[in-house]
């Protein structure tokens, strides 16, 4: 049997991929953003906090981190309307993400925290910076960019991680794919088309946040 | 020399076997006439356990279901066993093609691209396409889906007519999920106002808390399944669509109805 590609009646629906490609990109962006902030505000949470605090944060990580994002996914979508809270596919899609992000960036941002010499700390304070001064500039900034290429990895895995929320009905390029494999019956070539999209978003995506991480932290060892 | 030959020989014994194995694999086992299924003992029957409630496994593996009780009924009124072969839905036309079987029976919708290959009875049975929404939902058509979250599965019958539906009356938000159950999960969870399923799926949104819930609110278009038969074969095509007269007179596809798929047949027109 010979497979002849035709990637004619692929192209003809570039225009639809490339909207795809805007909600895919939309979603790990917001999620990035608000799953960013989750993750600092855990690690300070887990380093300064109270020990109560401490704990529910533990809590929030383990969960997370030991359960599938796909049915993270559900039950944000499918289960939460049961006690009243519904949100549409795409707000269900980013709450899902973020949470989702959160818990692995405390951990990776927390990793960044530990690292810093108490020495450091204890300089800060006995030349009287506030609390939060400390926070911020003794401890988190060369935490976050001790444990930078570790974070950019894990954004690079959100953005790819998107593709699963066509499953609550959230459209995204994997979507909109799936969508185009069903009129067309052209899995293969659909499929090719893709992946090549998502390669050269992801590969752009890489060199950004390399970049940014170099224009961020570009202070001397 | 000797040994090659005698090898050779060997070889060609052997390739002689299997070509009368592949030969007579292939050999074609459906018969051309009622009398042929009768005097050879047997009614084969090409089916799909993949198709609930038409096809299924029940809890010991055996087939059951609508469709293969049909087939158990034609064997009987024959007065023969039925011998199933499980096809998969784009197995069905080769299955007949191929004379591998006598009879398709597998919600075998009746379409004239399809007739051009083999020849379909009249229809035993039908399937709607129907939009199933809450009982307080004012939805009599199309257009009072407007403004609506309507549900689908990706790339069922029902997503070309509800896209078509939404093309024409803008407004109609669709959402398209990736299989049966998580839509059926939407529309008991809320999440979406309106789903479009087969007429059976009233009876699956039954089993959810809140089931009773949902009803169905319009036709978007029915299927009609026939028995498919081998092109030209007039005398079986004949025999079949006399013995469905039968069995629509006296209520059995009406009983086999309301057994699996709670609910009563459509009408069914005849050719």
């Amino acid at each position: 049997m010979t497979t002849v590609l035709q990637f004619g009646p692929v192209l003809v629906h570039l225009d639809r991929l490339l909207w795809g490609l805007m909600k895919t990109l939309e979603y790990a962006f917001l999620s990035v953003a608000f799953g960013t902030m989750i993750g600092i505000l855990g690690a300070v949470g887990r380093g300064f906090g109270p020990r109560w605090l401490s704990v529910i944060i533990a809590a929030y990580v383990e969960l997370i981190r030991n359960t599938p994002l796909l049915i993270q996914l559900y039950i944000v979508y499918f289960s939460l309307p049961l006690i009243g809270m519904k949100f549409t596919p795409g707000t269900s899609a980013v709450i899902a993400l973020s949470i989702h992000l959160g818990a692995y960036a405390t951990e990776i941002i927390r990793a960044g925290v530990e690292s810093i010499p108490v020495g450091q700390i204890e300089a800060a304070k006995s030349l009287g910076l506030s609390p939060y001064r400390i926070v911020r500039h003794i401890v988190l900034v060369p935490a976050v960019r001790a444990v930078y290429p570790s974070l950019s990895a894990q954004f690079i895995l959100q953005l790819m991680g998107t593709s699963i929320v066509g499953a609550i009905a959230a459209e995204e390029l994997t979507a909109v794919a799936n969508n185009l494999v069903m009129q067309t019956f052209r899995s293969f070539e659909v499929f090719i088309v893709v992946a090549v999209i998502y390669f050269v978003v992801v590969q752009a995506a890489s060199l950004l946040l390399a970049g940014l991480g170099r224009l961020m932290f570009r202070w001397k060892q | 020399m000797r040994v090659i030959s005698k090898l050779g020989s060997l070889g060609a014994m052997l390739g002689a076997l299997v070509l009368c194995a592949a030969a007579s694999f292939v050999a074609p086992a459906s018969a051309q006439t009622v009398d042929e299924i009768i005097s050879r003992g047997k009614l084969i029957v090409a089916i799909d356990t993949t198709t609930p409630p038409y096809g299924f496994l029940d809890k010991d593996l055996k087939p059951t279901g609508f469709d293969i009780e049909v087939a158990q009924k034609m064997g009987e009124a024959l007065g023969v066993p039925v011998e199933f072969v499980t096809v998969t839905s784009p197995g069905r036309i080769p299955s007949l093609l191929t004379k591998q079987v006598d009879a398709v029976i597998s919600i075998f919708s009746i379409t004239p691209q399809r007739a051009i290959q083999i020849d379909y009875s009249i229809p035993y049975a039908g399937q709607s396409a129907v939009v199933i929404a809450p009982k307080s939902a004012q939805i009599k058509g199309p257009e009072d889906l407007v403004g609506k979250k309507v549900g689908l599965t990706r790339g069922t019958g029902e997503d070309g007519l509800l896209t078509a539906a939404a093309e024409k009356h803008p407004g109609i938000e669709i959402l398209r999920f990736d299989d049966y159950s998580s839509l059926l999960q939407a529309m008991v969870s809320g999440q979406i106002d309106a789903m479009g399923g087969g007429d059976y799926g009233e009876i699956y949104l039954k089993k959810a808390q809140n089931g009773d819930d949902f009803e169905q609110k319009y036709i978007l278009k029915t299927f009609y399944f026939g028995i498919g038969v081998a092109k030209d074969n007039h005398n079986l095509r004949q025999w079949i669509n006399t013995w469905l007269f039968t069995l629509k007179g006296d209520g059995t596809l009406e009983d086999l109805s309301m057994k699996y798929r709670n609910q009563p047949l459509p009408v069914l027109p005849v050719f």
